[in-house]
């Protein structure tokens, strides 16, 4: 559900830029999320295309980085980048003594390809 | 023609949070913006808070809900001021809902006000009101998996009330893994086990949560 209130944010951002820079028409974005944020890329995917209908990102493309989810291990002395959601110790050196480091960045929009 | 724009989509709603904490700041009001799932406890913990509290401090409740206003006449009925947000289907309430309600309130008469968002453990970790801390509320029917599956709430929280506590004997929940998942995401994470139906552990809930309101206060003589 939070999709909608991102995606309304997110068009009102563009139009914003749009304003300034004068642009007519956007033929792509790039957004970027952490994979532990609980945005879904399909439900981004979808409130998009409702939403953007007869505005100047309409059929823009878009285009994803989703960031991964990293721990610090305070044995490695390292922040280590984990293949799946969260881990209960480090796949490195199996120590429990971690903090997750990343993973939980909230949507950005990094950049747009305008006409 | 490529435009970098790296621009928090939060934003809008993060400048009306800011604009609102200014004038909690100015006016002395401590915010708590208190999430958890549907039926975890919230408006409980609100109740047994007002209870434990109200000797010292001058309290108000924001209750936020999809629609009805059975919570904000619980609270009514202590006598304590309450506006009900309906947020109409949207899943958490934002800066600007609070904002839109905060002329219904005397502020300079308020010392603690509680925001109870809609019970949902994804968007209201992501939408601050102007709060000074998130307070989240896990309760042991809900199963220990919730850090996890969950993290960015945990992670935005300055404390953990595991509430229902009465019931560990009757439903999974292994409280060893559910704090130590937790402490995982958030070192700096405040944990509390209470039942807010026998009441047993809220005592340090109130401790903790008076120390925080008396460092704001003594911040703002």
């Amino acid at each position: 559900m939070h999709e909608l209130s991102l995606i309304q944010s997110l068009l009102t951002i563009v139009e914003q830029y749009a304003g300034r820079e004068k642009f007519s028409r956007v033929r792509s974005l790039k957004l970027s999320f952490g994979r532990l944020s609980c945005l879904d890329r399909k439900s981004l995917e979808f409130a998009f295309s409702v939403q953007s209908a007869a505005t100047i990102v309409e059929g823009a493309a878009l285009d994803f980085e989703i960031l991964p989810a990293r721990i610090y291990c305070f044995s490695c002395e390292e922040d280590i980048v984990l293949p799946g959601a969260l881990a209960e110790y480090c796949p490195r050196c199996q120590g429990q003594d971690i903090v997750l480091s990343g993973g939980t960045e909230e949507l950005k929009l990094l950049e747009m390809d305008v006409d | 023609m490529l435009v970098r724009t790296v621009t928090n989509i939060l934003d809008a709603n993060n400048r009306i949070a800011r604009d609102n904490r200014a004038l909690f700041d100015e006016k002395k009001v401590f915010v708590i913006n208190l999430m958890s799932s549907p039926g975890a406890g919230k408006t409980s913990l609100v109740e047994r808070t007002i209870d434990g509290l109200r000797d010292r401090y001058r309290i108000a409740v924001i209750e936020g809900d999809i629609q009805d206003s059975f919570d904000a006449e619980r609270i009514a009925k202590l006598g304590i001021p309450v506006i009900q947000i309906n947020t109409g289907g949207a899943c958490h309430i934002d800066g600007n809902m609070v904002q839109e309600i905060l002329p219904n309130f005397d502020l300079g008469a308020i010392d603690l006000l509680i925001t109870e968002n809609v019970g949902n453990l994804v968007c209201p970790a992501e939408f601050n009101v102007g709060e000074n801390i998130k307070v989240m509320i896990l309760s042991t029917p809900e199963g220990d998996d919730k850090p996890r599956k969950y993290p960015l709430m945990f992670e935005k929280s300055a404390a953990l009330i595991i509430n229902k506590m009465d019931l560990m004997a009757h439903v999974s929940f292994n409280i060893d893994k559910a704090i130590k998942d937790s402490l995982i995401i958030n070192r700096n994470l405040s944990i509390f086990q209470v039942s807010c139906k026998t009441q047993a552990g809220l005592e340090q809930w109130f401790e903790w949560l008076r120390d925080r309101m008396n460092d704001f206060f003594a911040r703002r003589p």
